[in-house]
């Protein structure tokens, strides 16, 4: 019997990209001393909609939506839907105040100067973006958390579901700040940047290969009934095909032969598609598949 | 109020499925639509937000023959309760020894369905809550044994105190297996810190469909958290510092060179 459809994994895939791309840009800004700030707007303005949209999907998914405010009634450490909720609640706020103070000049009037306040408002949105890493942290970790702490053997008999998850978010986030920073031509964010975003998501994926792997090897040696069973369904059975084209091909070695055979390369012109935006797309769309297989596989 | 429990002897149980009809009379909860034959005499297909309990069948191989068990399944009213500690909303809790679920409180997530170690919760689309037995809380409360007991004609369910039913039960199983029931066995006593339905049964709990050592869902809660956190920081550190802070200096470092 299915609980959680479709409306779920959407939602996994969405709060974990976006969680995945503000974790990763914020990093490279920060480790490149600040200068990558358009990287970390466009992930936020990316990840604020899809955690909302994601939020959505949650509520509709209830079996009473009118009562959504209760899971901001109840803080239990131990829920953790419930922290779930707060987690995002937290990201989503501090990513919306960030998108405000960033733009907070189109919203005072012409005549009042902000200069003044300027150091003040840097301090804050600095401050934001540091609250909304840790959260985004917790926000990719607890897409997995939320699965594996149930007692279906897909996702409880290893712990390595929250991994699995978070190298997919990030790689999904990646991706998403990639195909993006194409499509809307951002001039501030350089060509070779994008070449160097797609190597690190290369090294992420082949990180989230041997979890992947650890994961198949764990659930064949678990001793809690049903795990084998999950591992056979996921591999043999209903959802074979799904798992090794779209999560093995499409989410791991397609993109990451593409990005590997590009490696220090200058990518010029129209190659860029072939050598960034395509490695990018498959990501996103595996990291769906990935989500809907393990949530619906976690249920047969 | 001491602890109550009820106690399945499954070596009774002959199958007639007065329980479920008495869990629905007096519950009043409505018949299953989907009553298509799934190669069992098994009725209804499984347990539901209409259905708290249920007969199922078993046939085991057993001395060159096949024995035939039946199981009545339901909430198991678990003292470490997965539902309760993963309900978001707080609408799951103890009354006593029993689980119940606040139907005005309940947001219907579903997390309590997929956190029980037993199918014993589910949704309930028209509803749009969880449902599931409540042990009569109703009867219980009011000096009565649930409907299922008070109807079982073999006797096969008996209500009481808990320290009272186990040392019948054990008594049972003691009996069963002096006398050609060598495998029989307790179920109940100890898992999840002890359930408020206690089985007897003839062999592994897997031959019965029950989980050998069911676990609490939120067992492993802090190593999935930390598990999960310790990726996203070996992740920070490999492709982000490698690839951006390391090459960073080393491209600023080639660059003083260079002027000097």
């Amino acid at each position: 019997m299915i609980t959680w459809g479709s409306p779920i994994w959407l939602y996994l895939w969405l709060a974990g990209m976006a969680g995945g791309a503000f974790f990763a840009a914020f990093l490279v800004d920060r480790l490149m001393g600040g200068t990558q700030k358009a990287l970390l707007r466009i992930a936020t303005y990316v990840g604020v909609p899809f955690a909302i949209i994601g939020l959505i999907l949650l509520i509709a998914d209830l079996g009473m939506p009118i009562r959504f405010w209760r899971l901001l009634a109840e803080f239990d450490v131990v829920s953790a839907m419930s922290m779930g909720t707060w987690i995002l609640f937290v990201w989503v706020a501090a990513a919306v105040i960030m998108i405000i103070l960033w733009n907070i000049d189109r919203f005072i009037p012409g005549s009042i100067s902000i200069d003044r306040a300027r150091p003040a408002v840097d301090l804050i949105t600095g401050a934001l973006s540091w609250i909304a890493f840790v959260f985004a942290a917790l926000l990719i970790t607890y897409t997995g958390v939320l699965l594996a702490s149930s007692n279906q053997p897909l996702w409880a008999a290893t712990i390595l579901v929250p991994s699995l998850f978070v190298a997919s978010a990030i790689s999904t986030g990646l991706a998403v700040v990639i195909i993006t920073a194409l499509v809307g031509r951002s001039q501030a964010i350089s060509r070779r940047m994008i070449a160097r975003l797609s190597e690190a998501d290369a090294i992420v994926i082949i990180i989230e290969m041997v979890i992947l792997i650890g994961f198949a090897i764990w659930l064949g040696v678990s001793a809690m009934g049903g795990a084998t069973e999950g591992l056979k369904l996921l591999t043999i059975g209903t959802l074979a095909p799904a798992f090794w084209v779209g999560v093995v091909l499409l989410a791991l070695l397609i993109p990451l032969g593409l990005e590997l055979s590009n490696w220090g390369k200058e990518i010029k012109g129209r190659a860029v598609w072939l050598a960034v935006a395509v490695p990018s797309v498959c990501v996103l769309l595996g990291g769906l598949i990935l989500r809907a297989i393990i949530v619906a596989g976690g249920q047969m | 109020m001491t602890e109550k429990a009820a106690l399945v002897d499954i070596t009774k149980c002959m199958g007639c499925r007065a329980c479920q009809v008495a869990c629905k009379a007096w519950n009043d909860n409505s018949g299953e639509t989907d009553t298509r034959n799934t190669g069992s005499y098994e009725n209804p297909p499984h347990l539901s937000a209409s259905t708290w309990t249920r007969i199922e069948f078993y046939e085991i191989g057993r001395n060159g023959g096949v024995q035939w068990y039946f199981r009545k399944h339901q909430c198991m009213h678990c003292t470490n309760a997965s539902c309760e500690a993963v309900c978001p909303t707080g609408a799951i809790s103890h009354m006593g020894e029993f689980v119940v679920i606040d139907q005005n409180i309940c947001i219907g997530c579903g997390y309590c369905a997929l956190a029980c170690p037993f199918d014993a919760v589910h949704r309930d689309p028209p509803r749009g809550t969880a449902r599931k037995c409540w042990f009569c809380l109703d009867r219980v409360s009011n000096d009565y044994e649930p409907a299922c007991v008070k109807t079982c004609p073999p006797g096969a369910i008996e209500f009481g105190e808990r320290d009272e039913l186990l040392t019948a039960a054990h008594a049972r199983v003691d009996s069963l297996r002096n006398n050609g029931h060598p495998n029989a066995r307790l179920y109940g006593e100890n898992e999840l810190g002890g359930l408020h339905w206690l089985y007897i049964i003839d062999g592994p709990p897997s031959e019965f469909g029950l989980p050998e050592s069911p676990q609490l869902a939120t067992n492993a809660l802090v190593g999935q958290w930390v598990g999960g956190l310790i990726t996203a920081g070996v992740l920070a550190a490999i492709p982000f510092w490698l690839l951006f802070r390391r090459k960073r200096e080393l491209e600023e470092s080639s660059r003083a060179g260079g002027e000097q």
